[in-house]
Order: structure tokens, then sequence, then C-alpha cells
């Protein structure tokens, strides 16, 4: 069984069982940023496919969530914690679905998965896309969706549309 | 720079293609950018994201329920589809019950949307190849699928017909009728398209042996939906991961061994078989009953933590990754689309390939843009 395999593995923090009547994941784990190519080659070993990926801004606002209570004190906080990374392996046939969390802090780099599995390449570029996370050894790190003269990272929570030709289509 | 320079001055033989953005077999705003030797392939590398209209950032913008129309809009081929797994996979996380009628009519539903999907693709992959008669069959069917969906739904394309709990509005007997009639009907008309499409032998050259995945993408890219049956794998999420209904009616699952583009095609058409075969049972098996959950919270607010859904859409598995804060607007919402992965293989079978069968190969994935730019 992978599970106990993966539990031994020095880059995994933590790993729990999950509902997956509620949730859709067997398991969940957590694991060191630069272990996860390894780790995801212990589930390629085991036949495993990388079913999806992505990344989730965790990042703690400054109190956005009470925006409406409290108003000022949001405006000059600034996020705190760490963005996180998200891979889900799944089996063919029986499903057994497992998802890995990583930390990372926002404009540092992770490792690449595409020299495990070919299908990282675009998941990968969508997040360096939508997020500004830069993989190391990505054979073709571009923009996927937005305009490549494009700045910003549209899915980061403190993203605001600073494009300069959103006011010139304004006055057009 | 000069590097790139030197090359092209180098390598007299080879040069770049636009297909697309604006092209009418690209389905979309989709641009390949293909280097060519001759009308040899040597690289296709795909630009997307013309029809990127932020659905993942809307959703984080808004509550559950408002988040509920965007749904059928990301794949408008299968609406129904995806809007009712949307449905499904809110009430999975917070365990609201539906009532049996409601679930019988959410299978019919999803199970016609996926007939008029197929019938879309079968006439517009055939006007890539050069037939444009079975694109007027494909669509007067397809009509058909339509004018009974907008009986009930009040719409045509983006259906928002599911509710949590249930659907917005109950089915009738005529549309039990209605729906009966067209399973006779289109029985009849597979076995047409059969002899007028699949039968043809200019069609038969144009895919047989075209686009052969080789085994390897499998796992490397997840690939899934008819693309991997048409490899000879059984695999369906119906059927893996039953949601809804389809654990309690009989249907097979399709599939042939070539992997290319005329396995493809037989996949599909066999699935819609199998639709037809599934509508038929739930039809006599509808009970009496209410179409909605009798209590149903109004602020949904589902407990923190990830959460992932799987269906199978027309096009392959689809998934909602839901991450929630326990507040009422989730952290994430990430689409994860079958189109968005089948893309990105299909990159893998296009060196080497002729010009004209890039036409082929992409036509026979059934993508759909608007789905893999989200």
């Amino acid at each position: 069984m992978i599970g106990e395999t993966l539990s031994q593995h020095e880059g995994i923090v933590e790993s729990v069982e999950s509902n997956y009547a509620v949730s859709g994941y067997h398991h969940r784990h957590r694991a060191e940023l630069a272990h996860v190519p390894a780790v995801a080659e212990l589930f390629r070993t085991a036949g495993y496919y990388l079913e999806m990926m992505t990344c989730i801004d965790a990042r703690d606002m400054g109190g956005n969530k009470k925006k409406k209570d409290d108003e000022e004190a949001s405006d000059d906080a600034q996020p705190t914690g760490s963005l996180r990374l998200a891979y889900q392996f799944n089996r063919p046939g029986d499903p057994d679905r497992h998802l890995l969390c990583a930390d990372l802090a926002p404009g540092s780099n992770a490792p690449t998965l595409t020299t495990v599995f070919a299908g990282a390449n675009w998941h990968e570029r969508e997040i360096f896309d939508m997020y500004g996370v830069s993989f190391d050894a990505h054979p073709d790190l571009r923009r996927l969706l937005m305009p490549d003269d494009y700045s910003g990272h549209p899915l980061l929570k403190d993203f605001s549309d600073s494009d300069p030709r959103r006011e010139e289509m304004a006055s057009d | 720079m000069t590097d790139t320079i030197e090359v092209v001055a180098q390598d007299r033989d080879t040069y770049y293609m636009n297909m697309g953005p604006q092209h009418p077999s690209t389905h979309g705003v989709l641009r390949l950018v293909l280097h060519l030797e001759g009308e040899t392939i040597i690289e296709a590398d795909p630009v997307i994201g013309y029809g990127h209209r932020a659905h993942e950032k809307m959703a984080e913008n808004r509550d559950y329920t408002q988040f509920l129309p965007n749904t059928s809009r990301v794949d408008y081929l299968s609406g129904m589809i995806y809007n009712l797994a949307y449905c499904q996979a809110v009430e999975k996380i917070l365990e609201i019950d539906v009532p049996e009628r409601a679930q019988h009519i959410r299978l019919i539903a999803g199970e016609l949307n996926r007939i008029s999907s197929h019938l879309l693709w079968l006439g517009t992959y055939l006007l890539d190849l050069g037939g444009i008669t079975p694109f007027l069959y494909g669509f007067d069917d397809r009509e058909k699928i339509l004018d009974i969906l907008d009986r009930v739904t009040g719409s045509r394309l983006t259906y928002s017909y599911g509710r949590f709990g249930g659907v917005v509005m109950d089915v009738d007997d005529t549309f039990l009728r209605q729906t009966a009639d067209f399973v006779a009907y289109f029985r009849e008309r597979l076995t047409l398209f059969d002899e007028l499409v699949i039968g043809n032998v200019i069609f038969q050259e144009r895919t047989r042996d075209v686009g052969v995945f080789p085994e390897k993408i499998i796992q490397q890219y997840a690939l899934s939906g008819p693309c991997l049956r048409a490899m000879g794998i059984a695999r369906d999420v119906r059927k893996e991961e039953p949601y809804g209904l389809y654990d309690r009616f009989e249907f097979s699952v399709p599939t042939r061994s070539e992997g290319d583009c005329f396995a493809r095609s037989l996949v599909r058409m066999d699935e819609m078989r199998e639709s037809l075969h599934l509508i038929e049972q739930a039809l006599s098996a509808i009970p009496d009953g209410p179409f909605m959950a009798a209590k149903v919270p109004k602020r949904l607010r589902p407990p923190e933590g990830e959460y992932c859904f799987a269906v199978e859409s027309a096009r392959g598995r689809y998934q909602h990754i839901i991450v929630s804060d326990g507040s009422d607007v989730p952290l994430r919402h990430k689409l994860m689309t079958p189109s968005f992965v089948n893309i990105s293989a299909m990159c893998e079978v296009m060196p080497g390939t002729m010009l004209s069968d890039a036409v082929a190969i992409l036509g026979s994935i059934d993508i759909v843009v608007p789905e893999i730019d989200r």
C-alpha cells in the first residue's frame, strides 16, 4: 500500500485519513515543498496519476473577513502566512484519492513536477500565471491564460487590476 | 535572441503558421502555432486564454448560490451536466438529501445533454473533415433535445436548472412523453448515422490510424473520457465513483482499442446509445413526489477543509475542487476540466502528422475552448 510508504517518507510532515463520503478525498498529506517531486515519484511508480494541481492563496489578509465591521483596520494590514500548492493523486480502477499540500512563501520558487508527470506542464504554467509562483527547471514557463505582456497575478487575494490599458479602453 | 535568428536562417525549409484564433475548426477562439516542414507538423503549440472569463476568481468573490449561473457557462455544450455537478458537489459537502423524483429528472436531463453535446461534435467534426450534410442532420436532432429541455428549464444552452436540493421546476407528462418519443426516434437515427457517416469510406480514410495516442500519456496526463476509452480502457466516473442514480441503472462503458480518431468517434456513437438506454430506464422508474428538498439552509457555510467532486461530462472527468474557510464564500474554487487535460496531451501526438490531420485530431478530441480557458 502506498499509504505506509508515504507516511514513512521523510518529506511527509503529516498524514491523515479523510472522510471520503463527504470530502471526496481518501487521504490528506502535508509535505515539505522540496520533497514533493520525490513523493510524486512514489505515486507514479505505484501507478497513480496526477489528477489535479493548483495553488491556494491561504494567506491571512489582515482581517479581510471582518471588513464590514472594521473597515479601517484592514486598509493598512499586510497579508501574513503563505501560499499553498495542492496536488491531487488518484489511481485507475478503484479510486484512492490523495491530497498533498505544501506551503510556500509568496514570491519563492517551487520544484517542478514535469520530470515526473508531463501533464504538470500546463498546470504549473497556470499557477505561474495566476499566482506568480516560479517553478525551477520547468521546460517552458510562460503565462498560460493571461496575455504575455500582462503584469500581475489575478488569483492572488490582494490582486488589483493595474493594467494601464484598462483605463485607455475606458476612456475610448 | 541571436541564437534563434541563426537557427531560422540555417533552416530554410521550416516555417511557423498560425491556425486560429479565428479558424472554423478550432471551435472557439483557440490559436495553434504550428511549426511546419512542408505539410508535416514538427511541433504544435496551443495558445489559449482568448476566452478567459475568470470563473475561478468570480467564485471567490460571491457565495455558493450566486455562482450557480456561472457553472453552465464553463462548458456551454454540457451546461446541464456542469450545472448539476455543482449542485451535487455542494449537496455532498453540506449533506443535503435530494428527493427521488429530482434525482431521476437530473439523470434524464444530464443524459439528454450528453447526447446533444455528442451530436454537435458529430456535426462539426464532419464539417471540419469536409462533409456538410451530417452537420444538418446532427443539428436537426439536437434541436429536438433543445426544445424538450427548453420547455422545462427555460433555456436552450446555458441551463441553470439545478438547485441545491433538487431542480427549479418539476417536469410534466408532456416532457416525459416527448423524451420517450425522442428515444425511440433517435435510436433509428443512430442507425442512419452509422450508415451515413461511420460507414463512409472517406470518413474512415481521414480518421483511421490518425492521431493515435501513445499509451504512456494515460498516466502522464491523467487522460479521461472518450479519448481514454478509445484506447481500450473502460473507465468512467459514473462507474468508478457513482453519483446521483448511476449506480442504480444498468449501462455499459463502450471502448475501442485502436486509440485513433476513428476509435474516438465510435466510442461517442456508442455512448449515445448507452445514454438512450439510461434515459429509458429512468423514464420508466420516475416516481411522483417533491422535486425539491424540504429544508435547505439559506446561508451555505461548508465546514473548513478541501472538497473534491467528480462527474463524467461529455468530454471526460470534470471536477469541482472547493476549499472552504468556513465562511459562505469559498477560499478557492478550482474547476478541473477535461478539455484542459485533453488538449495538453494532444501536443504529444501532433508532431509527425500532416497539417490536414491536425484538423482531424483536434476535432476528434472534442474540445470546448471556453472550458479550457474558464
